[in-house]
């Protein structure tokens, strides 16, 4: 018998912006921390720095008239945190290695520069004709695997 | 997120913000110093102590905030950060523009 990868907790949220926005994504990650007391608070503030900033780059990048499909899953594992959102909107023109920050006077253009700073590994693929993203985060004090 | 005024001066007013400054409430944010601003109270202290979170957008909507307050002759500052604004304010490099005081009348304080 092999071994068994230990998962704490897979939690997952659909939801399809408009009518939704971010704060769909602030109640939902409210919920996985009150059932994952485990994770520490600075992982929590890091994974939802890095998901509000990606939730927030899909919805304003769909901006049609048609809503844009999202799902948030989020996984929790003893020694990380993945997340994951995908969605049907248009795909995404990103270069994840110019994601630098702009000039402190810029008003936008900050969150991608954000999110590589919190997280370990940061992705962009296309699957099934969807958007994907993938974060992922070593736990603080968690030992290695 | 709410937002109170507190009109602490003739040309200072300390905004007491609770919630989130995110993608939702940063065009709530940028009215409101706006308005206040052309209600001639340039001087702005943003009282952050019950902000629980701040992102990109939020930090899109301070810096210009900042800017609209200077383009009227004032400034703009910031109070009693949470621990969440802390580090985004420090990752973002904005903690070298935006000076933070201990509370919103500390901040207006020295320009009574």
């Amino acid at each position: 018998m092999g071994l068994t990868e230990v998962v704490v907790g897979e939690h997952r949220m659909d939801f399809a912006a408009p009518p939704d926005d971010v704060t769909a994504v602030h109640d939902f990650l409210a919920d996985v921390w009150t059932a994952e007391p485990s994770v520490g608070g600075e992982d929590r503030m890091a994974l939802e720095l890095a998901v509000v900033e990606l939730a927030s780059n899909v919805i304003e990048h769909a901006a049609t008239d048609v809503p844009v499909r999202c799902s948030l899953t989020l996984a929790v594992h003893g020694d990380g945190l993945e997340a994951r959102i995908t969605d049907d909107g248009r795909p995404a023109s990103v270069d994840l290695t110019s994601a630098a920050l702009p000039d402190e006077t810029a008003e936008s253009g900050r969150g991608l520069a954000l999110v590589q700073m919190v997280v370990d590994e940061l992705r962009y693929d296309r699957d099934g004709g969807r958007n994907r993203w993938t974060v992922r985060r070593g736990r603080a004090g968690a030992l290695p695997a | 997120m709410d937002i109170v005024v507190h009109e602490t001066g003739t040309d200072t007013a300390v905004l007491e913000c609770s919630g989130r400054l995110n993608m939702v409430s940063a065009p709530q944010f940028r009215e409101t110093v706006a308005s206040v601003v052309q209600g001639g109270r340039p001087r702005i202290a943003v009282e952050l102590s019950g902000v629980e979170f701040l992102d990109s957008s939020g930090l899109g909507a301070l810096v210009g905030a900042l800017k609209t307050a200077r383009q009227a002759g004032g400034d703009l500052r910031i109070a009693a950060p949470s621990e969440q604004v802390t580090m985004v304010l420090k990752l973002s490099n904005i903690d070298k523009i935006l000076r933070s005081y201990p509370d919103g009348d500390a901040a207006v304080r020295e320009w009574a």
